[in-house]
């Protein structure tokens, strides 16, 4: 088993008092808490944080952590002897602690592929979130909630992703185990940004006849090179050269579908949005989203002698006055 | 180790009632009440004798759930909070998609 030091995480020496342990987490937490920060990794960050405040802010399960002595952070190391009799076993004797199998709470083989966090969750006390702490006969499985990115080709065709789960679980012996779950979930065609997907049952294990858990599966889309996605719809830079702005044309455009044909009305402007119906994202139910090409007006940097007389020539047998409501009479002069 | 195919649901189709709401996510039936009255949890439909609540009010009640126990907020706070939030929900969606429509900045050959 790996050494945490809670200290540490939350910014704070060994002696610190309740109200220090207090005043960190709240701090970290405003920090890092996934709903109202920006931080990368702050799902990660706040995890440690809310795991060593879990256990500090509880006087019985600091008193238990202290007692494992302190170890670098990182380093493999056992709980000393007697600290599963002293600890362990005597938070399962308190009313409504009763281990589900046997006086020990862990396996006699050791820590062995437990989490730190493991130890303490079975201390009555405190409790872990939403109090799921071991304490009761029967208890429903925590849910689960994990980011899955995928890719704008996934959201248009399904995929299948590969979960590795690794959560912590009774065994029939009512001894706590870290079980790896790995399963194939298949994200269903139309899955978009900021969708959720719920895997009924495949959160933690429900204990004692408690329900499973649920996973939810919180979809984002990466981005992509060419299209930028806006729930189902899709948007992509179309740039075209003034003279088939002016004139008209018909472009070759891509869409996840594979490459069609746009036609380019004559007198296109810049700013302009070409639908292409039903060429975007597809929806669980009902019609796709559309595609819209997103009109660019570019101009050659470069002209030979040549070119530089035609557009010479364009200027001076033009009327066109793309300026004109400069003049007109504007809102300060009435 | 078992390999498995799971199929998912789509959040969107999952409707329960308050006592069930109540379970999934751990909050207490007055707290949600609660949230229900000050808009910060809509069931799907107000006027039903029995309210039922669709995977948006799931996802808020989890949300609140997990506000209230990390940081310590009573009822007063907790549906400002998720206000606020749902704010800033509203307001990055408005820019994800302005994002969307206006043209990239990638410059152009």
């Amino acid at each position: 088993m790996k050494y945490k030091d809670y200290y540490a995480i939350l910014g704070l020496e060994r002696g610190a008092t309740d109200d220090a342990i207090k005043k960190a987490y709240r701090r970290l937490a405003r920090k890092y808490h996934p709903d109202v920060s920006k931080e990368a990794n702050a799902e990660e960050k706040f995890k440690e944080v809310a795991e060593a405040y879990q256990t500090l802010k509880d006087d019985d399960k600091r008193k238990a952590y202290d007692a494992l002595g302190s170890h670098p952070a990182g380093q493999e190391f056992q709980p000393p002897p007697d600290w599963q009799q002293q600890w362990a076993s005597s938070g399962a004797q308190r009313p409504g602690g009763q281990p589900p199998g046997g006086e020990s709470s862990f396996s006699s083989e050791g820590f062995e592929g437990l989490d730190l966090s493991d130890l303490f969750e079975r201390l009555r006390g405190g409790g872990g979130r939403g109090g799921r702490g071991g304490a009761r006969a029967s208890m429903p499985g925590e849910d689960y909630e994990i980011a899955v990115p995928i890719t704008v080709a996934d959201a248009y065709g399904g995929t299948e992703i590969d979960l590795d789960l690794n959560m912590p679980e009774y065994d029939a012996q009512g001894q706590l185990r870290r079980v790896p779950h790995a399963f194939k979930a298949r994200i269903p065609k139309g899955a978009t940004d900021g969708q959720r997907l719920r895997v009924p049952g495949k959160g933690g294990k429900g204990f004692n006849g408690g329900r499973n858990g649920d996973l939810y599966l919180n979809i984002s889309l990466r981005p992509h090179a060419l299209y930028r996605a806006n729930g189902h719809d899709l948007y992509l830079d179309l740039p075209l050269a003034p003279w088939e702005a002016v004139l008209g044309t018909s472009v070759e455009v891509p869409t996840p579908g594979g490459a069609v044909r746009l036609k380019v009305p004559a007198g296109t402007q810049a700013g302009q949005h070409l639908r292409l119906p039903r060429r975007g994202l597809p929806k669980p139910k009902g019609e796709p989203g559309d595609l819209y090409a997103v009109v660019l007006i570019v101009v050659p940097s470069v002209l030979d002698d040549a070119q530089r007389a035609l557009y010479r020539q364009l200027e001076e047998n033009s009327t066109f006055q793309p300026r004109a409501h400069f003049s007109e009479e504007g809102s300060y002069a009435s | 180790m078992r390999v498995e195919l799971t199929e998912m649901l789509w959040f969107e189709e999952h409707v329960v009632s308050l006592s069930e709401l109540a379970e999934l996510t751990g909050l207490p039936a007055a707290t949600l009440e609660e949230l229900v009255s000050s808009g910060a949890i809509e069931p799907i439909d107000a006027a039903a004798g029995e309210p039922r609540f669709g995977a948006v009010a799931l996802s808020a009640a989890r949300h609140a759930r997990r506000l209230r126990e990390d940081f310590d907020l009573d009822t007063q706070a907790l549906p400002l909070v998720m206000g606020l939030l749902e704010r800033i929900d509203a307001l990055e969606q408005q820019l994800r998609s302005l994002r969307a429509r206006s043209p990239g900045r990638r410059s152009v050959p």
